[in-house]
């Protein structure tokens, strides 16, 4: 147990799936003015330890559940990769920026490209459902309840489009590479 | 013909599936296979672990290497008989192409 008590920040930062670059730079960002990431908490929720400022990489990959996790936990810590939690099949690693070995997961852009095409097989996968809810979603005109939940689930199903089209410009940047 | 097909389609090989291949000509796991692929490229290519496990993932799916053994937790690897002729496929294009290469050199004198 440590005597002196640590601090802590809780930070509320919304990233969405195609901007997981932006989400490691503003993690390195923290950790060089000291502040370590040290829980995930829902989605958007971060929770900071302040510590010695370091220049840490951090990196988030995503995986689906037919993963092998030991095998794959066992890779990234071979690597030198400090796992610090998942978050919605995302994984969070971290890493001291000068300790030996390379600061990408992904260290080719073909590599790249398949993990945001898991992310976009993961997303068609729900598609269905959000279409399905939306065509079942009782008759506007009846009771004002239901052309809210129509608005509603009208909202989510247009949200779903743009964040794969999103993601199919991640991979399309890549691919120019 | 038909098993040309099975052979060709895995090529060309990213550079990086093409270095993780060589490596496995003896069993290995997969930092195993890092360090060797950073030594045997002369530095030029380094595997990240994502990279790394998509690779074993989608070479063991086509039958190309094989798990021999687990120590631990780590899974050792091994080429087979298929990634054996795939590799060899991948061996053919790159010596056209340095052949390619040399003359277009010799020719600038």
């Amino acid at each position: 147990m440590n005597a002196m008590e640590k601090k802590t920040l809780r930070r509320l930062k919304w990233f969405f799936a195609w901007q997981d670059d932006q989400e490691e730079e503003w993690l390195r960002d923290m950790a060089r003015k000291g502040w370590h990431l040290s829980a995930l908490g829902l989605p958007g929720f971060y929770t900071f330890t302040h510590g010695e400022p370091q220049d840490v990489v951090y990196r988030l990959d995503f995986t689906t559940p037919k993963i092998d996790m030991d095998e794959y936990m066992q890779l990234f810590r071979d690597a030198g990769w400090e796992h610090l939690g998942s978050l919605a099949g995302w994984q969070y690693f971290r890493k001291p920026a000068d300790v030996e070995g390379a600061n990408q997961i992904y260290t080719d852009p073909e590599s790249k490209i398949q993990r945001y095409r898991r992310l976009l097989g993961y997303l068609t996968l729900f598609l269905p459902i959000m279409i399905v809810l939306f065509t079942r979603i009782g008759d506007p005109s009846s009771v004002p309840f239901f052309s809210v939940m129509k608005l509603f689930s009208a909202v989510v199903l247009i949200f779903f489009a743009y964040a794969m089209v999103r993601i199919l410009m991640r991979i399309n940047q890549l691919r120019r590479r | 013909m038909p098993e040309d097909k099975q052979i060709q389609k895995y090529l060309p090989l990213t550079e990086a599936t093409y270095y993780i291949m060589l490596a496995l000509d003896e069993p290995l796991h997969g930092y195993g296979v890092m360090q060797k692929v950073k030594q045997t490229s002369e530095g030029m290519v380094d595997v990240g672990p994502g990279t790394l496990y998509g690779a074993f993932s989608t070479l063991q799916e086509g039958g190309l290497i094989r798990m021999v053994k687990k120590e631990d937790r780590r899974k050792v690897y091994a080429l087979t008989s298929k990634g054996m002729q795939v590799l060899r496929g991948q061996i053919q294009r790159l010596q056209i192409m340095t052949k390619l290469g040399s003359d277009f050199l010799s020719r600038l004198g």
